[in-house]
């Protein structure tokens, strides 16, 4: 405890200074206000002793300099006087003096009033201190929140946006309040979006959305139906949120046609199905229980399936709005909402916000107002790009015996090893189906001898594969050899199918024979290959498929 | 390869997905998909998004599946097709017996 005593008179402060030294105290001496100030800016000091008439500057003048420079911890003043009027006091306080202290010193009582001040400026630093941690930890936590929110905002942001699909609104600071909008298109066109809003507020509402929106646009990227990825994000939300946090949420698909959507409702308020005028079709009701509170093996798939028609529209909003409440009290209800939805044709999301704006009068906003409006039309048509074929050369060929006939499926490996090949992939299909029906014709009819006439009788269909899989598993000599070629320049590719049989048809070969043996497979086979062309003996095929 | 069935919350729709190749190795489980389709069922989805391949088979499964079915419910439809798989159900004019989306 370092102690300032301001005095002119000699005596008076060598007095002090022993009295107070003999007390354990750290003594500085000044000689008037100027003095005094200046030892204050290289030391600290904890309480101030101060004279009232003193040269230079006196302790009117001092005092509330002296408090000044102390800023937000306290620092006793104490006046040193002789004076005795109440003026006088009256004056001290009013210049920012704690207490007086009369000459001549009385050495108890000064001990008391010094202890007195010593501790409340100990606590005045303390408050002082936990006041800077606080607001270093409130700084902290502020910055740490613009980051978060930059993140999310960031991660959530619309990459594209449907302007023709849909018009949506989101309250600017919801991102952080819990609720988000999600929109993407799966490659085969179809339209996808999600409406969420997570318990709570705030940071840890917001968390989850950052992994539910990365589960969508992934799911979504690859065409998965919409239960499925309901079934994903519930699975994600269920083992990363705590016990008490969910997201109430509606997924809906449009079909790239814009003829059906499907829809997976969990927790949300109703949606509306409606015309142009507004008028309401179909109301739909929420079907589950909100993501991440079921675990996996309770968790229902069921979706709502929906003929649309292009005028129709999809309305879906969180529970702000009907929940809004106006100064009188009243919420804002789904009759109201309905109603509003049908005073303008073709109504926009922000004519609902602005309804319930002024429903509430324009009070301060309980939660957030969210609100989507799909449009069930047709997704315009892909622009494919240039494809990039390889330009290399390759041919290769497999042999198959009997036992790798029964345990593999060798045409979906061969496909998944060409799908590899730049510019191959996307005809994987084509390939597919190429191969599995000239393999198949030499697996069934040329090396296991089946009729298929059997497939044309009653129940006939089953009752071969039951006969294939029979003579299969008896299966012992038999060969198939698969060789496929590609050729860089013509952007064909070349197959030839052999096998060990007879010759599925070589005592007749007349081209409307095969077509009838063969049916379907044959007449699909001709559409889109190039050219097909069997041998003679009827036991090997050889394909042509062009890649442009 | 694999096949999932589900019933749609009104009991009315009952979709059939399947995922990678759509051929006779389904023959069993897609019988029994359709086979427990009951009285208020309306309409069968065929769901074809995780579908890569399909050979005449399934294309034979399908008809088999019309003809089982027939009358008894309202339409099935096949949907979701990638566009190789839609143009293989066009050229065998499976448009004029089924639904295609």
């Amino acid at each position: 405890m370092r102690i300032l005593v301001v005095d002119d008179q000699p005596l008076n402060c060598t007095l002090l200074k022993a009295m107070l030294e003999q007390q354990s105290y750290h003594v500085e001496v000044a000689n008037d206000g100027r003095q005094a100030l200046d030892v204050l800016q290289s030391t600290d000091i904890d309480i101030v002793l101060l004279d009232v008439m003193m040269p230079v500057m006196d302790g009117f003048e001092a005092a509330p300099k002296i408090k000044q420079l102390a800023g937000d911890v306290y620092l006793p003043v104490i006046f040193i006087t002789a004076l005795e009027d109440h003026a006088s006091f009256e004056k001290c306080l009013a210049v920012g003096g704690d207490d007086f202290i009369h000459k001549p010193f009385d050495r108890i009582i000064l001990s008391a009033k010094i202890k007195a001040h010593a501790r409340t400026r100990k606590l005045s630093q303390e408050a002082h201190l936990q006041k800077k941690q606080l607001e270093y930890h409130y700084n902290q936590t502020e910055r740490e929140h613009e980051i978060v929110e930059h993140i999310f905002s960031n991660a959530l942001s619309q990459q594209v946006t449907f302007p023709h699909h849909c018009d949506f609104h989101l309250s600017p600071a919801s991102m952080f309040n819990g609720d988000m909008f999600l929109m993407a298109q799966s490659p085969m066109g179809g339209f996808y979006c999600l409406l969420g809003d997570f318990t709570g507020h705030g940071l840890a509402a917001a968390v989850g959305a950052l992994p539910a929106s990365r589960v969508f646009y992934t799911m979504v990227n690859k065409g998965m139906a919409v239960n499925d990825i309901a079934f994903e994000l519930n699975n994600v939300l269920y083992s990363l949120l705590p016990g008490h946090m969910f997201c109430a949420a509606a997924i809906v698909e449009l079909s790239e046609s814009g003829k059906s959507i499907s829809a997976w409702l969990g927790g949300l308020p109703d949606c509306y199905l409606i015309d142009q005028e507004g008028l309401l079709l179909r109301t739909l009701e929420s079907q589950h229980m909100a993501l991440g509170i079921l675990d996996e093996d309770e968790f229902e798939r069921n979706l709502i399936h929906l003929e649309v028609k292009p005028d129709q529209r999809l309305v879906m909003a969180t529970d702000g709005i009907i929940e809004t409440e106006s100064q009188q009290g009243e919420m804002f209800g789904e009759a109201l909402l309905k109603t509003v939805l049908s005073s303008t044709p073709l109504i926009t999301t922000s004519d609902i916000i602005d309804k319930v704006h002024t429903f509430s009068e324009h009070g301060e906003q309980q939660d957030d107002l969210s609100i989507a409006i799909i449009n069930c039309i047709a997704s315009e048509a892909h622009r494919l790009e240039k494809p990039i074929y390889s330009s290399l050369p390759f041919n290769f060929s497999m042999s198959l015996n009997a036992n790798q006939m029964k345990g593999t499926d060798p045409i979906l490996e061969l496909v998944d090893v060409l799908s590899q090949v730049e510019g191959i992939n996307e005809h994987r299909s084509n390939i597919f189906l190429l191969l599995s029906e000239a393999y198949n014709n030499s697996l069934d009819h040329g090396v296991l001898g089946l009729d298929s006439e059997i497939k044309n009788q009653e129940d006939g269909f089953f009752e071969f594969y039951q006969l294939r899989e029979r003579a299969l598993a008896n299966l012992s000599d038999a060969l198939i050899i698969i060789s496929a070629r590609y050729c860089p320049d013509s952007l064909c590719l070349y197959f030839s199918i052999c096998d060990s049989g007879n010759g599925f048809r070589n005592k007749q070969s007349s081209s409307t024979e095969l077509l009838r043996e063969y049916g379907r497979g044959l007449s699909l086979l001709t559409e889109i290959a190039q050219s097909i062309k069997y041998n003679h003996a009827g036991n090997e095929v050889e394909m042509v498929y062009s890649l442009q | 390869m694999s096949l999932s069935k589900n019933a749609s919350a009104d009991g009315k729709t009952l979709t059939i997905q399947i995922r990678g190749k759509f051929d006779f190795n389904l023959v069993q489980s897609f019988r029994q998909a359709y086979a427990e389709v009951g009285e208020q069922t309306e309409k069968v989805v065929i769901d074809l998004r995780e579908t890569d391949y399909m050979d005449s088979s399934a294309l034979g499964m399908l008809l088999n599946m019309k003809k089982t079915l027939g009358d008894s419910i309202g339409s099935i439809h096949i949907s979701n097709c990638r566009p190789q798989l839609k143009k293989i159900l066009q050229i065998s004019r499976f448009d004029k017996k089924f639904d295609i989306d």
